[in-house]
Order: structure tokens, then sequence, then C-alpha cells
């Protein structure tokens, strides 16, 4: 499977920064870890003062936009941008990591006692204690980099499978706290979840692009060229529509497994739009979408409709808009590529225009959803697959694999490869678009189909 | 005239009862007469009535005396009843927005239709009841201006009230004044059709079991066919703006083509005809035409239990970015000062379509061939480049009114989607707001 830039190999980290234990044993962390250890109570202590947690959780968390992502610069970096990124990423977690820490501390107590539930919050009391030792440190040396990143690493990969648990644990708790109260609870985690795992994975990323020996390996991610339009995990000549297609297969295959059937999606409008964006959100975001609207189409009967994509882009606000009739490609893409060819690597991409937006129309015939059901869909864990479906699933989310996980392997969020969900495909599809300004919005016809519109801000005109 | 002097009202209530309702001051900008809150007050408290479609319908369907007179004695005190809310919601607006000469304007006819039509007594007899019409008739007449004049009102006084509360009163107002005509002119319709009978006694019977209308709801409004007309009437506009060299879009209409329900149809039209007018004119103006011509509009009509969805869909060009946060707004928006240009032209309009009016009403069974409430026909034959910026949120007053909902979507450089859904049963009450609503905000 061809590497796409952007997606976390911890495979490659490994090969890339050794380090003397590749075990979780990290020098600083006293805290017994977490995985190895089986809870059946509420966690009994641990190693962090409960003033640090709620000195750090007093202080404002700061807002993410993808300017923050790309202000190093494009890779590879130089290793005095590299210590700015791991510095700048050093003062925005701990504080990101203590008010989640403080919200999971605020649940009902039955809820924090669930194994599930507890082992997620010793996952960021542990990861917390594994970055309080940097506290007062700046990192001015190449090693202390590379142990910080192996600390982001590890981050990274210890929180992969959060939302499954919390998942199966909140579905255990449902006689403890209202949906109303979970919905509350997860809308505030994982909206924050999705801005820590990409301020660390981001700066892993950089890090990875910038070392000399990526050379030597084969490396596909990151050519040393400059020609990448990758910086770190943003790609800034994201093309919607390739990911669209690359989703649609996936898609296809589990609805011809589970169905026997296999609508096909066309796409129109403005297919050659690119804008800057993460492709492992709009990825995520485009297979929860196209799932609902194959589950629809088929289940309706009306598998030989096609499903319909419209991308479009708003006009640049620097070029006229050019006639469809004349040019093939958007205005946006030939001032890009000018730019990017005079652009040097050192130096910052400059200051961008104001961002456009593109919208995703998502148009099935699936038969609509029900005035019901309507008032649910944005609440996590409503799903209107049967209960042992979802139990069934979260529970091979933890490691049983059954025929269609094997045969589609799982993503990199650990989302198991069904079309049943968990329910929280609408839900966290809607975070992650609104993490940068987007959205996503739902319009039923109800007894026809749904239109579902996934709009994206992206950075505007990339340097 | 002398101020009242405080503490004298019930003498001063004396007096100017005994004053010929014809007698107003001059209205100059800075000063309204003074009238006493005191019989405003009883009025605002009590509740208005809503009624829905389904009642409407079923109580015009058998017509007798008794209903009649019923019906004129329930439309006796909503009026008054709905008009005192108005204006006692008007009368807490700011003092500077009220003296806006539009608004002032707006206030006095509603003041003058308040004091007017608190008077009438109890209707007993058929002939009271003709007399009644008339009043109301006259008053719906001259009320036709008020639309026009308070949405100019409301864009002059842009930076005088937040544009929230602003949005807020002039939608309630606008609802009410929708319901206060819809059950007037159900009331003129039904006399009309008592009447035809009456003197006509060998005529068709009272009631026509199969007959569309009851006064003024076509009971068999299909969605298609409401679609079609209104694109008629759209395009030959807009051949007349654009001059007939101008290629309009085509329209395409798929879905359940036989939906049909209840409605009443000027309303439909109005909003289909807003929606289609916003297509065309973006087609027109803002996509460059391609050698293969406009791309067409479609038109999805879909059909559930309890409603139906009318969705069109244009590839225009979208909404820009910056314009969507104010699009259901009556008193924001980037383009508000060429809207206030426009809409001085739309009060002569009124005018010209008040001589229309009085062949407006047709008699009954005329099927198909209504035309529109008088203050509606001048909006919506008024050509499609005179952009007056409140066809979208008047057109959800109109929506929402008996429970339905207007919603846009814009892709932002390719089109809009415009979906409208009515609720079908017609058994959803009007949706007015109460005094509890008000005050709790």
């Amino acid at each position: 499977m061809p590497a796409r830039p952007g997606t976390l190999d911890s495979c490659l980290i490994r090969i890339v920064c050794p380090l003397k234990r590749r075990s979780r044993q990290l020098a600083t962390a006293t805290h017994p870890l977490p995985r190895n250890q089986p809870w059946s109570h509420p966690p009994a202590s641990t190693s962090i003062d409960n003033d640090q947690v709620a000195r750090l959780a007093s202080r404002p968390l700061h807002l993410l936009t993808l300017a923050d992502l790309v202000r190093h610069g494009r890779p590879p970096l130089s290793a005095s941008a590299l210590f700015t990124s791991a510095n700048f990423t050093l003062s925005l977690l701990p504080i990101r990591l203590a008010h989640r820490i403080q919200a999971l501390r605020n649940l009902p107590f039955i809820v924090v006692s669930n194994p599930h539930i507890s082992r997620i919050y010793n996952n960021y009391i542990h990861s917390l204690s594994t970055l309080l030792p940097y506290q007062e440190r700046q990192i001015n040396t190449l090693e202390e980099e590379i142990q910080f990143t192996e600390v982001m690493a590890d981050l990274v990969q210890t929180h992969a499978d959060t939302i499954p648990i919390l998942a199966r644990g909140f579905l255990e708790c449902r006689k403890y706290i209202s949906p109303a109260d979970v919905t509350k609870f997860l809308d505030e985690h994982l909206r924050a979840r999705i801005g820590t795992r990409l301020i660390a994975e981001q700066h892993i990323a950089l890090h990875l692009s910038s070392q000399p020996h990526c050379n030597n390996t084969n490396n596909t991610h990151y050519p040393q060229d400059g020609s990448s339009s990758c910086i770190g995990v943003i790609d800034t000549a994201l093309r919607p529509a390739e990911i669209i297609r690359h989703c649609e297969t996936f898609v296809s295959d589990i609805c011809e497994l589970k169905y026997g059937a296999r609508p096909r999606v066309i796409i129109n409008g403005q297919p050659s739009t690119r804008l800057a964006h993460v492709p492992t959100h709009l990825e995520y975001i485009l297979t929860e979408l196209l799932k609902n609207a194959f589950r629809a189409t088929v289940e309706a009967g009306q598998s030989r409709e096609p499903i319909e994509v419209t991308i479009a882009a708003s006009p640049s606000p620097t070029v006229p808009p050019v006639p469809d009739a004349i040019a093939r490609t958007s205005p946006s893409l030939q001032q890009r590529e000018e730019e990017e060819e005079a652009i040097t690597r050192a130096t910052p991409p400059p200051l961008p225009p104001p961002p456009g937006v593109v919208t995703i129309r998502i148009r099935d015939h699936g038969g609509g959803i029900s005035p019901t059901n309507l008032r649910n869909i944005w609440a996590y864990s409503f799903t209107t697959f049967g209960e042992e479906e979802v139990l069934d699933l979260s529970h091979n989310g933890n490691g049983n694999m059954d025929a269609l996980n094997a045969i589609s392997g799982a993503n990199s969020s650990g989302e198991s490869s069904s079309l049943a969900g968990l329910g929280y495909g609408l839900p966290l599809g809607r975070a992650y678009a609104e993490h940068f300004g987007g959205g996503i919005v739902v319009q039923s016809l109800w007894g026809w189909g749904t239109d579902v519109y996934l709009r994206l801000r992206g950075l505007g005109e990339m340097g | 005239m002398p101020l009242p002097r405080p503490g004298s009202w019930s003498l001063e209530k004396a007096a100017w009862s005994t004053r010929p309702l014809s007698f107003k001051r001059p209205i100059a900008s800075a000063t309204t007469p003074w009238r006493p809150a005191v019989v405003l007050d009883e009025w605002v408290l009590k509740e208005a009535r809503p009624i829905s479609l389904r009642q409407l319908t079923f109580f015009g369907r058998t017509l007798t005396e008794n209903r009649l007179l019923s019906s004129a004695n329930y439309v006796r005190t909503e009026l008054p009843t709905r008009l005192a809310h108005r204006l006692r919601d008007m009368q807490t607006l700011p003092f500077v927005v009220v003296t806006n000469p539009h608004m002032s304007h707006v206030y006095n006819l509603y003041y003058k239709a308040f004091e007017t039509l608190r008077r009438i007594t109890e209707i007993k007899s058929v002939e009271d009841n003709e007399q009644y019409c008339k009043v109301v008739s006259e008053t719906l007449q001259e009320h036709l201006t008020v639309i026009p004049r308070l949405a100019m009102g409301v864009l002059e006084c842009q930076d005088l009230m937040r544009a929230a509360d602003m949005d807020r009163f002039i939608n309630t107002l606008l609802r009410s004044r929708i319901s206060r005509r819809v059950i007037a002119e159900q009331h003129i319709s039904l006399t009309e059709t008592f009447n035809s009978a009456w003197h006509f006694p060998n005529a068709m019977p009272q009631v026509d079991p199969n007959s569309e209308f009851v006064g003024e709801v076509f009971l068999r409004c299909n969605a298609r066919e409401v679609v079609e007309a209104c694109w008629d009437r759209a395009s030959t506009l807009a051949k007349e703006a654009y001059g007939p060299s101008c290629v309009l879009p085509d329209i395409a209409i798929e879905g359940h083509l036989d939906a049909t329900f209840p409605y009443i149809l000027s309303h439909l039209q109005y909003v289909v005809g807003e929606l289609l007018r916003n297509s065309i004119q973006a087609v027109v103006e803002r996509r460059p035409m391609l050698t293969s011509g406009p791309p067409p509009i479609e038109v999805l009509i879909c059909e559930a239990p309890q409603h139906v969805i009318i969705r069109i869909s244009d590839q225009g060009g979208g909404i820009p970015n910056e314009v969507m946060p104010e699009l259901w707004s009556f008193s924001k928006g980037p383009r508000s000062h060429t809207h206030l240009e426009n809409l001085s032209q739309v009060p002569k309009m009124a005018a010209t379509m008040q001589e229309l009016n009085s062949s407006h009403r047709t008699s009954t069974g005329d099927g198909k061939n209504r035309s529109y409430d008088g203050s509606l026909g001048s909006l919506t034959s008024r050509p499609p480049n005179l952009r007056l910026g409140m066809g979208l949120p008047m057109s959800r007053v109109y929506a929402e009114y008996w429970a339905g909902l207007l919603e846009v979507q814009s892709l932002e450089g390719y089109g809009v989607d415009a979906f409208l859904q009515i609720s079908k049963l017609g058994n959803r009450n009007e949706q007015l707001s109460t005094r509890a609503s008000m005050d709790a905000v």
C-alpha cells in the first residue's frame, strides 16, 4: 500500500529515531504503564500532583489554526526550526492534557470507575507525566529533540484507540449517565483530542522529514527536492476528488462484502479543486459520509442509483474567475504552481490570503432520514444499528479480527472497518470539519434521499 | 391639541372617543399623536387564538348563516387583539426608531386600524356582516404599503438597534400580518361564497363538495403544477428584464410529481416564485455562458406522510461567503444601500396593483386562475433585477407560518440548494408569537 504523506507509521519512527530501549519505559516516568495493569477499580494514586493538573488546567487553551502548524517552515527544517517546533509543541500540550484530565475527573465516579474509561484516564495521566519533566526546560539540542519526539510518538501511540475504548465504556455505563451528558463530554473531549494529536503528529512529521538519513531509507514520504506539497501532516495541494475515489474503493469493498451491492459514485462540479488541509482528517470524514450514503442507498433498494458528489470551490479573491470552458484547472492551482516554483525551502511561508471555502455535497437517493432519527444524528453513540452489532464492533476494536477487518484493514485511527458504526461518524466527522472553521450540514428529504454538505476551510493559497 | 395631564387619562379618553376618526394630526417626523395607552392595555392582555389550515377549510365547507356570523365575530375580536400586540411591540421599540418616517407611517396605519376595528360591535345579521366586510376590505387595501415602508424603515434604522432584535421584531410583525390577512381574507371570501348562493339560489349549491377552493385555501395544490406556473411567470419577467436575446436556463422537475396538499395558493406561489427568481437571476448574471447553454435548474419534489419538500437546485455560482451570515436578516447585509434605493420604487407598484385588485375577488369555483393577495402580487411581479434584499427572509416568514421550513445551502463557486418544507396535513396551528414567548425573550 503506497504511503500517503502525513500518516504516522510507528515502524518508520522506530527506524529513524533509534533509542536504547524501544519499550515504554521512559526514564522519567515513575507511574506504572496502564496497558500492563488490569484495573478493576478507580486508580488509587497517580504520580502527578493535583496541584500540577490544576495549575495547568487553569491556563487557557490555545486555538489551533492551520497557520500554527506550518509556521516553522517547509521541510526539511533546520535544526533551530525543529527546536522551535518542539518548544512550541511543548508550550501547548501539557495544558491540553491537563484540561482533559480535569474533564474526566468531573465525570460521575461510577463512570470513571468503568475499566475502559479508567484506562483512558490513566493514559492521560501517564502522558502528562512524561511531559512534566520538560516543564522548565527548553529544547536546544538535537539529542533532546530526538528524545522529545520519542515522547510524542509514545503519546500518539498510547492514545490511538481512545475512541473505541471510550465508546465501549460509555455504552456499558449508559444506565448511569444520560446521552445528552455523554454527547456534551465527548464533543468537547474529542474535539480537543483532534487538536492535541495534530500538534504531536505534526512535530513528528516535521522531524522525520528533516532528518538527513531519510534519504537512505527509501523514504517516499518526503522527497528532498522540495517538490512535495506536504508540510508535515498537511498537504497544501490536497485534491478532495482523489480522496473521494480512494474512500469510495474502501467503502465499496465493505459494502459489497456486507450487502452484495456496490453503488457507484459520480463526481461533478469542480473536481480539480485543491486546498490545504490534513489528508487523514478528510479521509475519515469522507469515509464516514460515504458509508452512510452507501448503506442508505443499498438498504432502500436503490443500489443502481449513483451517489452524486459535487465539489465546489469559492473563487480565489486575488484571481478573477476563469470560465470553465477555457481553463481545465481552477485559477488557484495555476497561481499555486507558479508560486511553488519561486519559493525556496528555507524561508517560512508568506502570510496566506484569506482562506477559501471548499464545499463538498454528497447526495444520495437512499430514502432520507426520518424526522425521529433526524433529532439524534449528532449525538454520540446514536446509531440505527442494533446493540449486538455495536458491542461486537467495539470488541473487535480491541484486537479480535474478523474477516471484514482482516481483508480491509483497520485505518490509522483504530476504527474498525465495517459499515456498522459506533454512532460516532457524523458527530466526529463534524468535529474534524469544524476544527479549522468548516462544518457539516445534513438536509434530509424523508422519502427520497439525503444531501450532506461538507464545508472545509483551507489555508487559501499556500506558498 | 394639549398633551394629557398625568392622572387625567380618563377625562382624555372621553375626549378622544368623541373625536371623529378621520381627525389626525399631520404626521411630522418628530411627533406622533399622543394616545392613551389604557385601551390598548386591555386588548394586549387578550391572547390570540391561533387557527390551523384544516380548521379554516373545515369551517368553510358547510356555510350557514350561523357559521358565517360566527366566523365574522371570530375575526372581529382576533384582528384588534393581534393588532394590539404588535402595537405594543412597536411602542417598546426605541423612540428614535418609531419616529423614523416609514416606521411612523406603519405605526399610524396600525393604530388607525386598531381604533376602527375595536369599536365594531357584535355582528348579528348578514347586513352587519356586509358592513363589516367592507370596513375590513378597506383596511386591507390601505395596508398594502406596509411591507415596502417597513422594509425601508428597517434599513434606515440599521444602526439604531441590534440587528437580532430588529429581525425578531420584524419577523413577529410579519407573521402577525400574514395571520390577520389570512383570517380576514378567508372570511371575506366565505362571505362572497355565501352571498353568491344567497342571491342566486338556483345556481350551484352553497357548498360544492368538489370545489377546489374553500375561501383562499386551495385544497389541491399540486407541487409540480405550482412550480411550473411560477416558473412560467418568473421566466416571462426575466425575459422582459434581460431582453429577448438572453438565454434562460431550463427547468427539470423530478420526484413525487403527484404530491398534493391543501395550502393558501398565494403564499406558495410567492415563496416558490422567489426561489426560482433567485435561481434564474444567479444563473443569468453570474455564470459565464458555456457554449452548451446555461445549466438547468433542477427541482425535486419529495413527499412524506406528513410533509412535502420542494428542493430547488441551481448552478448559479452560489452565495458569496460574506453574505451568508446575514442571509435571513431584514436589517443587515453588505448590499442594504442598494436595497434601500430599490425599495423606494416598490410603493409605486403597490399603487398600481391596487387598481388590479379590484378585480381580485373572482367568483368562487374559478379554480386555478386566482390572482394574488394584493401586496404579494406587487412584490411577485416586480422585475427580477429589482433587488430588494428581503425575498428570502420574507419567504421564510411565509413558509414557517404554517409550521413549514425554508433552508438554503450554498456551494460557493457552484450553486445553491433551497429546501422548502410544507406541512401537508394542514393540522398544524399558525405559528404566532404568544405574549408569553414575547415576554420571555
